[in-house]
């Protein structure tokens, strides 16, 4: 048997010309392996001619068993290595394999952090995006609302949008200037009164808003009057022309839908807060309470003249009391 | 002389005989370790087969894996518009 044994180096510095060495014998092993087979029957057939020509049988019969015994164990050690060195391969090929697999991961962890990261980031803008309540206060800002309430929206509204003094400043100047556009032709017809004695002289803003709360059954005898009225007085325009025609129709009519219903109207649109409407127009309108306090008591007197000239018919009365409104 | 010739021939058939027994012991020895060192092959075979099976999935699903990881990082380096906010 021909057991070809390299001799291996003591020092040798690189990994590489290691394993290189180390396939090389696992190599000739492996070849020793498969040429043990052919050697075997060919030592087989030596002894059994020897055994049968030569005279000196017991000398090769313990050459036989000699051979025999190395035989096998030189197969038995050259199994042990082989196998030894393939589970050496096997276990560092799996070594290799879990740290590939832990290397994977590692990488996998990395882009699913990315991928959080980028959802996140996507999540936060469109959340921006989506916070952004500015047009939310102006479209809430009507200018009829904010005339008496301003001061009380900036409180309301002071974290939305308008957050800088400047940006509140000026809104404010803007919506107070639209007011003053909106509030000067009432203004100057309120002029022109004449302080009338009023019933209800002594009541405050809280009694405009219980106007404002009114039963329907008065609000029904106020829209029906003035109905009645053009038609009966069209006669009588005719034959009065000094009277300003503006002042008569517009004031009433305007004081009546616009000072009790935008806050019925207020009611029916936002049923939400009417309360805090309420009490921001209670603050705001002490200064012009006395502007309008006297157009329901004037506007009453003015519906009593109305309806005792139906019974009447003595306009005289009724075009005093015109005159005087 | 026949008795002592005899007795001599008995003792060379014991030897022989004994001699053949010793043979026999012999094989048995030598087929019983040949059997172990077959039956340690027919192990080994089994268990490097199970082992090089468990290695060969790992190493499918290792290649899935990577794949995949190529396909994703290929489709990000694709869009460099993430990076880029």
């Amino acid at each position: 048997m021909a057991t070809s044994t390299l001799p291996i180096p003591r020092e040798v510095k690189h990994f590489d010309e290691i394993s290189m060495r180390q396939s090389l014998l696992f190599t000739e092993s492996l070849k020793d392996l498969k040429n043990l087979r052919s050697q075997l029957y060919s030592a087989a057939e030596y002894f059994e001619l020897s055994y049968t020509n030569d005279d000196q049988k017991q000398i090769v019969v313990e050459t036989l068993k000699d051979y025999a015994i190395k035989a096998l164990v030189n197969t038995v050690d050259h199994l042990g290595s082989v196998s030894y060195k393939v589970n050496d391969i096997l276990d560092e090929k799996v070594d290799e394999v879990s740290g590939t697999e832990l290397r994977v991961s590692c990488i996998e962890q990395r882009l699913r952090t990315c991928q959080e990261y980028i959802d996140h980031e996507g999540i936060t803008q469109q959340s921006l995006v989506i916070n952004t309540p500015k047009y939310h206060k102006r479209y809430i800002l009507p200018a009829g609302e904010t005339m008496r309430g301003a001061n009380r929206t900036k409180s309301k509204y002071l974290g939305c949008s308008l957050d800088d003094e400047d940006d509140w400043h000026q809104f404010k100047n803007a919506v107070r200037a639209t007011i003053r556009e909106t509030q000067t032709p009432t203004s100057t017809v309120s002029k022109g009164l004449s302080p009338s004695p009023s019933p209800r002289a002594t009541q405050r803003p809280g009694v405009f808003s219980f106007t404002a709360t009114m039963p329907k059954k008065e609000l029904e005898k106020r829209s029906i009057s003035p109905h009645r009225f053009p038609l009966l007085r069209s006669g009588s325009l005719s034959s009065r022309p000094m009277t300003p025609n503006s002042s008569r129709p517009t004031t009433p009519n305007s004081s009546r839908p616009t000072t009790p219903n935008p806050s019925s109207n207020a009611r029916r649109r936002y049923p939400s807060e009417p309360r805090k409407s309420a009490s921001m127009r209670l603050h705001a309108e002490k200064e012009n309470a006395k502007e309008v306090d006297q157009f329901p008591s004037k506007s009453k007197r003015l519906l009593k003249a109305l309806l005792s000239r139906r019974k009447s018919k003595k306009d005289d009365m009724l075009y005093t009391y015109l005159d005087e409104y | 002389m026949a008795r002592a010739g005899g007795i001599t021939n008995a003792v060379n058939v014991g030897i022989a005989v004994q001699a053949d027994w010793e043979n026999r012991e012999f094989i048995s020895h030598i087929s019983l370790n040949v059997r172990r060192l077959f039956e340690f092959l027919v192990q080994f075979e089994a268990t490097t087969k199970s082992k090089l099976a468990s290695l060969n999935e790992k190493l499918d699903t290792l290649e899935r894996r990577l794949e995949l990881l190529e396909v994703q990082v290929g489709t990000a380096s694709a869009n460099p518009s993430l990076f880029t906010s």
